[in-house]
């Protein structure tokens, strides 16, 4: 754990934000690989997974090619037909509703596995993860999780789903285990050349407005947010150079409407990084009055 | 484009491994009790810039007809030579009707021409490897992806001949629900300078 101290006051100023901007719940762990320090706030809450389910979706697809079932530079048809988890029946994405509308010009034809993964996580693309998950199996990529011993994020379904959602069938998380998927995903669970790829396209997430926003500007944060009308998150390992990364899963949930979440993550990330750091971090503004 | 045609082979005569996954001439029995036999004679393609430069009708090139997913099998997805029915003449000359009728260009699916006995979806049991089938997800700018539309071209093509099955919309065995599924049936062609001896 962290020194009680740092522990102690990390959870105070935690719980004060959480408070102050009127969050319902919150959810964060915390793994620091330079001290090896870990800690854990309500780690083992279950909330609505949203779009954080996608980096275990991109798991397994990683898994599957290292496993030789399909190779990353191989094709897929992309469809917009899906089938409930919940009752089987037909569903289709709305390409209004979907962050990367242009996926949607490639139904009919292919487009490479590799591509459709960084779309998912990079754009977060609900199309491609939603092909991406029926082409590898919901099954398979549970299996996949079970093997990585990735404890607290349950994959049942693809997104949009709303039957299966009428249903109580959710793609679903904790804290804890999202931190154990990016442990996984920074551990040996994939082959190097593999794991190098899938934080490469972490690395490249365009939605950058919670962990990164509460970090000096020269951090590097491999991440992935999701946001639903009551959830708002962001899991990453944040890479620092003059230190070892450190990996963060902050989970929050909120009325509907409410005003200011992502910021709130955003003062978690910052919490984060002071009591790690023992510092503020400075924007480039701050560094540049420094140096004149 | 290319003014010669590529090549028609006794698929019977190809290397083993080819022999394995195109199966020539194999029986294979439907799911309702009906047997029929896979197609024996292919034309080779060399590259995709041949498939791409081949036209078979005016306005359907061989390319088109023969796009396929990772579902295929390895050795027929990602080298060359690729090896394609050569009822996939008749297949053109059919799309080419269909596209005079409703007057605007006709776009067929990846997986949704030949299709080998080896592929994922379907495999030897899918009409899809015989290369008398094509699934046609748009018209002009309409993608079919309901009912209304679907049934509107449906009917085009019914109205083609009586050789031409086409699937109805829906989400059910034999239905279809993001393109239009017509086929010509378990047709097969011998090219005239191809013998079917032995």
């Amino acid at each position: 754990m962290l020194s009680a101290d740092v522990s102690n006051r990390l959870h105070e100023e935690l719980e004060t934000l959480a408070l102050r901007n009127k969050a319902r719940a919150i959810g964060v762990a915390l793994h620091d690989l330079e001290t090896g320090l870990r800690f854990s706030l309500r780690g083992d809450r279950w909330f609505h997974a949203a779009s954080t389910i996608k980096v275990a979706v991109l798991l397994a697809v990683f898994r599957a090619a290292d496993e030789g079932r399909f190779r990353l530079d191989d094709s897929l048809h992309v469809r917009n037909r899906f089938f409930s988890a919940g009752d089987g029946s037909l569903f289709r994405l709305s390409q209004d509703r979907d962050a990367t509308p242009e996926l949607y010009a490639a139904i009919g034809r292919t487009v490479k596995i590799s591509a459709l993964a960084q779309a998912m996580i990079c754009g977060s693309s609900n199309l491609a993860t939603n092909l991406l998950l029926a082409f590898v199996d919901v099954e398979y990529a549970r299996t996949v999780l079970r093997e990585a011993r990735v404890d607290g994020v349950e994959l049942r379904r693809g997104v949009e789903d709303h039957d299966a959602h009428d249903r109580g069938i959710n793609n679903e998380a904790t804290a804890d285990g999202l931190l154990s998927l990016l442990s996984a995903i920074r551990g040996d669970f994939l082959m190097p050349e593999a794991k190098r790829e899938v934080i490469r396209i972490l690395l490249e997430q365009r939605f950058n407005s919670m962990i990164p926003a509460g970090l000096p500007p020269h951090a590097t944060v491999a991440h992935k947010t999701g946001e639903i009308s009551t959830a708002c998150h962001d899991v990453g390992i944040i890479y620092l150079p003059e230190r070892e990364p450190y990996i963060a899963a902050i989970l929050t949930e909120f009325d509907p409407d409410t005003e200011g979440r992502r910021e709130t993550v955003a003062a978690m990330s910052k919490a984060i990084y002071r009591s790690l750091l023992q510092t503020e971090p400075k924007s480039n503004e701050d560094s540049l009055s420094a140096g004149g | 484009m290319r003014t010669h045609f590529p090549r028609a082979v006794d698929g019977l005569r190809l290397a083993q491994d080819y022999r394995a996954l195109l199966r020539p001439g194999d029986s294979e029995a439907g799911d309702n009790g009906t047997v029929h036999r896979l197609p024996r004679f292919f034309y080779e393609i060399g590259s995709w810039e041949e498939a791409h430069e081949i036209r078979l009708a005016p306005h359907f090139t061989l390319a088109e007809l023969m796009l396929v997913d990772c579902r295929e099998a390895r050795l027929l997805l990602s080298q060359f030579p690729h090896y394609v029915p050569c009822t996939i003449l008749l297949l053109a000359r059919f799309l080419e009707d269909f596209r005079r009728e409703v007057e605007a260009p006709v776009f067929i699916s990846a997986n949704g021409g030949y299709r080998s006995p080896a592929h994922q979806i379907g495999g030897a049991k899918s009409i899809h490897a015989w290369g008398t089938a094509a699934n046609i997800y748009r018209v002009g700018d309409t993608f079919l992806s309901d009912a209304r539309s679907i049934g509107k071209y449906r009917a085009v093509a019914v109205s083609l001949g009586p050789a031409i099955f086409v699937r109805p919309f829906g989400c059910e065995e034999g239905q279809t629900s993001d393109h239009v599924h017509i086929d010509l049936g378990y047709a097969r062609l011998t090219p005239r300078e191809c013998s079917e001896a032995s």
